[in-house]
């Protein structure tokens, strides 16, 4: 874009001149073809007021945004971030977000540095639009201008924001781009776009050292309500007329239906049946009756019997035996690596393997719909991608994406299962709505979340490393092996026979390479479907994760790297740096190292004995780069040789995400960060028979409890010269690779899989100079259920 | 008809239309409009929608509302008044005072996505009330051992949680 163009993106029009109130509207302007398609919904005419920003004559200012709160903080970054380029106070930004009807962008609600860069340029717009309105009011020019608090200052002269729009009714039009989600089935997540619109252009914006908003510890404007009970969560949302609804699902995979059991109307005089397919529903004006009503009918509905998967535990052996045939994607030279291994003084080859985990929020999801004769829908959900969920179930249910509404509430954290607008009981909530003409609430039971939700897949991987005779490594190459991770269509629709179409094995390689100074590389991702994917359900639906692929394939890369290490008979820390000139890699492993008390040697520490009598220290050290963030954790445990346990004692995990927006809240999401990754590395893994998932309630699927938290020390690197990083997501992936070279450091004996529980470590440790070679899983015991009361 | 069966909660007493084997937790959120206890696990596993009866936690899912008549329920609303009574506030500053531990929430910034939250207070209260300055080896103790199982966060606020019982108890003894 021009000098001349910005200029006039940055002149109002006057709309109205209104007797009271008044408000500046910052709306879309679409410079491209996209302004001559049909507007999708109110908020995308830009003559409308669906705008992205509004400054109101009290001197308040509202944002608009598409993305949504999914518990890291965005919620109260953006208004920092807004405050911060419009030289408001963030306190009077308030953010609307995630209304497919009342937002302009669209776009996943991770996608926060995305997200951000809208509103940042949106708000930069603002602010130079605002900047000439006071320079005519005031007959001062622009340069001559400063702005504090909201209030604009120059030549003697002082007015507000609020003051400038009063009694006015002014537009601003900036331009955008890229596209909005639309139903596309069979293409990657059946939605077009995972990013939204795009603010184009380049308004001047506020540098970075001039920053007072961003850098502080703003708070997190949804926190009291949700302290005080006052958040309407989307549980909560209650229509007139609305029935609630439990769901029958199949007892297999693979199941179908052979008879509905009976409804008795004695019993359950105002519930009722509604069936599509393989869907089965029992719907109530009362929650209570359509949960035992639920019961009884599933207690006697009769269904196929299916069975088709390996057991959990012969998973991994069954990946290894599966031909893969050529991998999807591969990078870097094999003949390069191939050399290498050739004239290499030592080698080193491991094998790793990790579970199926599952997102496994707190609150099982609910949905609530409501579909009209004439097509018109509303559906209330906590998706994190609203306008990509609105075009799923347009496709769903038929109907034009103009008649489908999405509003967004608060509920549980999920962690990526709904980045790509699926999954979820929106589907069971639109298909129910349709049927019965009336608005729906399908609530899942906990059980039903952890059999029926998209899962995270497994993986088996391979990887080698050449070192020379001095110790450097010259070359690594990896192999990894995954079934399908990108398969979020609603449970619901599968059921009902509606959104059937499979999507086409994907792999990728994720890995950001930290280790420049290793010459030569050689990645190969290798793919297959989903596991039962022949079943109507399509079996264990792959879907992404925190961290997505890259935490699975930087556990092994930092498991070989440490391997390495020690046959190289260095410092894990030391060695790494060695092999990297990423500067802001070596910083932040150093500071890390600092704050840990790290003291250089090599692993395993000099006591490593693998029955000893009391427990053995180790400390292990992993790290990632990720979204313009580089990390490193340090884990120090003590393994108790008798019970199998590993307790992590302390826990250290550094960052340089760029500029620090909220010190705090990034504080709190790298401790939480480590706690996800500890329940990973320790505890999680998703169990399955030949039939159906088995890790149902969570004494099957476990996660870690707060006895299990460590100590956790925090650093923080912000600095102004490498713009915004991604300061939550990754902090989970540095912690598996840690905990496991710590176990080595501490036995001397490798855990190449995870979860490191004590059935795994006791096996472990009872095979001395032997890794076990066995299958993922090993079904943990249930453990006893505490009678309430 | 479906008999009303009186119950009290967070002060007030409620003819609730329900049957008494019914979940109190189905009570709470839909009879009486109540948000704060949420349904998590549904089988005492989670924590998430624990209420005080009688000033012990229970879970409201597996707890029929019958066990709760003639007894006294509170819930996240409701702690305020708890601490307003135990303080004889009076109206004007009881109006403006959260209960400690909910004001130790927002200024540690414990929530993330808050949904088991309302229950990490609630444990909180409780323990409070047993153990007025506990140690971290308690904190974490009390909310993984007392029956009937670990108060689960997915998120991982634990160690935010920790700093705010902490935080809450000092306030308490002041």
């Amino acid at each position: 874009m021009d000098a001349t163009q910005s200029k006039e993106i940055t002149t109002v029009t006057r709309r109205d001149v209104l007797t009271g109130g008044g408000a500046l509207f910052v709306s879309l302007y679409c410079p491209s073809a996209l302004a001559t398609q049909p507007a999708n919904g109110a908020s995308l005419d830009p003559g409308s007021l669906g705008s992205w920003l509004e400054i109101r004559s009290d001197n308040t200012v509202l944002v608009r945004t598409g993305r949504t709160e999914t518990g890291t903080g965005m919620s109260g970054y953006y208004p920092q971030v807004v405050a911060e380029e419009l030289r408001v106070r963030p306190e009077t930004v308030s953010l609307l977000m995630g209304d497919t009807d009342k937002t302009p962008d669209g776009g996943y609600s991770a996608g926060f540095l995305y997200g951000m860069t809208n509103v940042r340029k949106v708000a930069a717009y603002t602010y130079q639009a605002l900047l000439k309105l006071a320079a005519n009011r005031l007959g001062v020019a622009p340069s001559e201008l400063t702005v504090l608090d909201g209030v604009v200052s120059g030549g003697g002269h002082r007015i507000s924001y609020g003051s400038l729009v009063e009694g006015q009714h002014l537009d601003l039009r900036i331009p955008i781009g890229g596209q909005p989600a639309n139903p596309a089935e069979g293409k990657w997540a059946d939605v077009t776009s995972l990013d939204g619109l795009t603010v184009l252009g380049n308004p001047p914006m506020k540098p970075m050292s001039e920053f007072t908003v961003i850098g502080n510890s703003h708070p997190i404007p949804g926190i009291p309500d949700k302290v005080t009970g006052n958040t309407l969560w989307t549980c909560d949302v209650r229509l007139p007329g609305m029935l609630h609804a439990r769901v029958v699902r199949p007892p297999t995979f693979g199941s179908t239906v052979i008879t509905v059991g009976p409804l008795d109307k004695n019993s359950f005089p105002t519930a009722a049946l509604v069936r599509k397919g393989n869907l089965i529903a029992v719907v109530s004006p009362n929650e209570w009756e359509a949960v035992v009503a639920a019961q009884s009918v599933a207690a006697t509905t009769r269904w196929t019997e299916w069975s088709g998967l390996p057991r959990s535990e012969n998973l991994s052996k069954a990946l290894r035996e599966r031909d893969w045939g050529p991998p999807l994607q591969s990078k870097g030279r094999s003949e390069d690596v191939v050399a290498s291994l050739k004239e290499a003084a030592k080698t080193v080859s491991a094998s790793y393997e990790q579970p199926y985990v599952r997102h496994a929020p707190i609150g099982p999801f609910n949905a609530i719909a409501s579909v009209h004769v004439d097509g018109t829908t509303t559906v209330w959900t906590h998706s994190a991608h609203s306008q990509g969920m609105r075009a799923r179930l347009a496709g769903i249910l038929g109907v034009s994406i103009e008649n489908v509404v999405v509003r967004w509430l608060d509920h549980a954290g999920q962690f990526g299962r709904t980045t790509l607008g699926g999954d979820g009981a929106e589907a069971d909530a639109v298909i129910l709505s349709q049927l019965t003409g009336r608005p729906v609430r399908v609530q899942w039971t906990l059980q039903e979340d952890l059999a029926w939700s998209s899962v995270s897949p497994a993986w088996v991987s391979n990887a080698e490393a050449a070192l020379d005779a001095s110790g450097h490594i010259t070359a690594v190459r990896t192999a990894f092996y995954s079934p399908h991770p990108y398969d979020v269509r609603p449970v619901g629709a599968l059921l009902a026979g509606i959104h059937g179409k499979a999507p086409s094995p994907t792999a990728s390689i994720d890995t950001v390479w930290a280790y420049d100074r290793i010459p030569a590389r050689f990645e190969a991702a290798y793919a297959m479907p989903n596991l039962g994917a022949q079943t109507p359900t399509a079996g264990l639906r792959g879907n992404i994760m925190r961290t997505p692929g890259q935490r699975q394939q930087n556990f092994v890369l930092e498991s070989l790297i440490d391997e390495a290490a020690a046959l190289a008979g260095a410092d894990p820390i030391e060695f790494r740096i060695r092999h990297t000139s990423q500067d802001r890699l070596i910083k932040v492993l150093t500071a890390t190292a600092q704050a840990a008390g790290w003291q250089s040697r090599p692993a395993p520490q000099a006591g490593a004995r693998k029955q000893p009598t009391q427990g053995l220290r180790g400390r292990g050290v992993c790290a990632i780069i990720r979204q313009n963030a580089y990390w490193a954790g340090i884990a120090e445990v003590e393994v108790i040789p008798a019970t199998g346990t590993i307790e992590v004692i302390r826990f250290s995990i550094g960052v340089d995400c760029g500029k620090v927006i909220n010190p705090r809240q990034l504080k709190r999401c790298m401790q939480s960060g480590v706690i996800m990754g500890l329940s990973e590395a320790l505890k999680e893994e998703v169990t399955f028979d030949t039939s159906k998932v088995t890790s149902t309630d969570w004494s099957r699927y476990r996660i870690l409890t707060m006895a299990e938290v460590p100590e956790i020390r925090i650093v923080q690197l912000s600095r102004n010269d490498k713009g915004f990083g991604g300061g939550s997501e990754a902090a989970n992936a540095v912690v598996p690779g840690a905990v496991a070279a710590a176990f080595f450091d501490a036995t001397g004996v490798r855990a190449r899989r995870i979860p490191l529980t004590p059935a795994y470590v006791t096996e472990l440790l009872r095979q001395p100079g032997k890794e076990p070679l066995r299958g993922l899983s090993e079904a943990p015991q249930a453990a006893p259920l505490y009678c309430a009361l | 008809m479906t008999p009303r069966l009186r119950l009290s909660v967070n002060g007030i007493e409620h003819d609730v239309p329900v049957k008494p084997e019914t979940p109190l937790i189905f009570v709470l959120r839909n009879e009486l409009k109540l948000s704060g206890p949420r349904l998590g696990c549904g089988m005492a596993q989670c924590g998430a929608c624990a209420v005080l009866v009688d000033g012990t936690e229970v879970r409201a899912c597996v707890t029929p509302v019958s066990f709760a008549l003639g007894k006294r329920v509170i819930t996240l609303e409701g702690l305020p008044a708890l601490w307003a009574a135990q303080r004889k506030l009076d109206p004007p500053a009881a109006a403006r005072t959260l209960h400690p531990v909910q004001q130790a929430w927002i200024d540690e910034q414990v929530p993330q996505c808050g949904y088991c939250q309302s229950g990490m207070m609630i444990a909180a209260v409780q323990l409070l009330s047993r153990n007025p300055d506990p140690s971290v080896a308690q904190i974490k103790d009390a909310f993984t051992n007392t029956p009937p199982s670990p108060h689960l966060c997915r998120c991982g606020t634990y160690a935010a949680i920790i700093e705010a019982v902490q935080r809450a108890a000092k306030a308490m003894q002041a």
